[in-house]
């Protein structure tokens, strides 16, 4: 699809949009058996799942898929989401341009700065809760206080990506109209791409 | 209703382990097969048929040999890590006179109350259920003591009203074990040396990465959720979307000509 007649570009491949929706079925399993255990206001929710000791072994497995997903996904993707230059910097500088109501002009890659942090967190997070929940995995395998450390540092994680989740999908799908069609379909529109990631359409447009 | 308590003073007990008897007579608690391990100690710590215990410290000075004894049990924390980290509300609680008790049928397995405690002391049984001293918690709904205070035959350990008890022992010139930490344990003790002698916390309290869990995290995470919701919606309303018909608009030049009817 990137011949010059086309309107669209090519963003994500079949197996990035699979490994991608795959881990987001697992994250939201995770988050609903989950917060029964988080706070007893959500205990409810284990009702879903037949129960809390049937919720936490959905829990379970569901990190599982999720750890290996994200874990693939960010692996395909690592040179991207270390790589940062001046125009980063520059990102950073005008947040963006999300404080603006008009277009800034910050050309960027592939990722733009913001996704590429939000990528290195995601990997982060993702290595965190897949240690800590190994060790959580049976409170009684491990010392006491390795085990009430992993509690926490879980916990704390998973605050943080439920922020970011918010963020990302606000940023995917309102925040940018026509951003969700490249995790979709797979691609994007050229005046997108030109918009959001000019450098990388430079870069696909030659070939 | 007042807070009850066991006061429980070391220095009266003989470990002739009565209690520990009479505690797994009344809890219907199954006989363990133990090994001799040249102590009267026995068995040599807390088990899910054992919701107390008493423990031998045996020190050698030169040819004497100073021995001390501990009931090991549940404490009754006022402030109790267990409770405090338990997601199945009523599994573990407080009794209407401040112990902690526990309802099995409540328990959804999850062994949170075993790294939340700050003594060690809940047990999981062969069911995958909580267990722990519940202070006869049949009994003192009743009016009775509990049964390892009924069979104490040297006083050691007593049960009754917390504040008094507590100010019986301090008449007495005693320096008392639990009066206020963690809002003040349901088993207060006198002991004959340094708490950290009888294996005890000296500054008992709720293990930090619980508190960080339960008391900062928690909250902040629920607040954090709804700030990042509040702000995208908020930044909806006032700076908008990055919409791209307004992008084309302004770069018509380098575009391609639109399709008809795109």
């Amino acid at each position: 699809m990137n011949n010059s007649m086309s309107r669209y570009v090519e963003r994500f491949n079949v197996v990035e949009r699979v490994l991608h929706w795959t881990l987001v079925v697992a994250f939201f399993i995770l988050v609903f058996t989950g917060l029964g255990l988080y706070a007893r206001t959500f205990f409810g929710y284990f009702d879903f799942f037949g129960g809390p000791q049937q919720g936490i072994l959905f829990h379970k497995w569901a990190g599982v898929v999720f750890f290996t997903s994200s874990l693939l996904l960010a692996l395909s993707h690592l040179k991207e989401l270390f790589t940062f230059d001046q125009d980063d910097v520059l990102w950073l500088k005008k947040l963006g341009g999300y404080l603006s109501k008009e277009h800034e002009d910050i050309p960027q890659g592939k990722f733009n700065c913001g996704q590429k942090l939000f990528g290195i967190f995601s990997l982060v997070g993702t290595l965190v809760m897949g240690i800590t929940g190994i060790i959580i995995w049976d409170p009684a395998a491990f010392g006491r206080g390795l085990t009430q450390f992993s509690l926490m540092l879980h916990a704390l994680f998973f605050t943080l990506f439920m922020m970011g989740v918010v963020v990302h999908i606000y940023l995917t799908t309102l925040g940018n109209p026509g951003t969700i069609s490249s995790m979709l379909y797979g691609h994007v529109t050229k005046t997108w791409a030109k918009a959001h990631a000019v450098k990388w359409y430079r870069k696909v447009q030659k070939g | 209703m007042a807070r009850k308590a066991f006061l429980i003073d070391m220095s009266r007990c003989i470990a002739c382990r009565s209690c520990q008897v009479a505690c797994k007579q009344w809890n219907k608690l199954e006989p363990e097969a133990t090994v001799n391990r040249g102590s009267y100690e026995n068995p040599p710590q807390l088990t899910p048929q054992l919701y107390n215990q008493i423990q031998f410290i045996e020190q050698g000075q030169g040819d004497e040999l100073r021995w001390l004894f501990m009931n090991q049990r549940c404490m009754h924390c006022g402030d109790a890590g267990c409770i405090k980290v338990c997601p199945s509300a009523g599994a573990l609680y407080h009794t209407p006179e401040g112990m902690v008790a526990f309802n099995q049928d409540k328990c959804i397995e999850c062994h949170y109350c075993v790294n939340g405690c700050p003594f060690d002391v809940p047990r999981y049984d062969r069911k995958k259920k909580v267990t722990k001293c519940h202070a006869c918690v049949d009994r003192i709904a009743n009016g009775l003591v509990p049964a390892c205070v009924k069979a104490c035959p040297t006083q050691t350990l007593r049960f009754g009203d917390r504040d008094a008890l507590i100010a019986e022992a301090k008449a007495a010139g005693k320096t008392v074990y639990g009066e206020s930490e963690l809002k003040g344990l349901g088993a207060v003790y006198i002991l004959e040396d340094a708490p950290q002698t009888y294996n005890l916390p000296a500054k008992p309290a709720i293990p930090a990465s619980i508190f960080l869990w339960k008391d900062v995290i928690k909250p902040l995470g629920i607040l954090g959720f709804w700030g990042a919701m509040g702000a995208a919606l908020l930044h909806y309303v006032t700076f908008g979307p990055k919409k791209l018909d307004e992008y084309g608009r302004r770069h018509d030049d380098d575009l391609n000509p639109p399709e008809k009817g795109a």
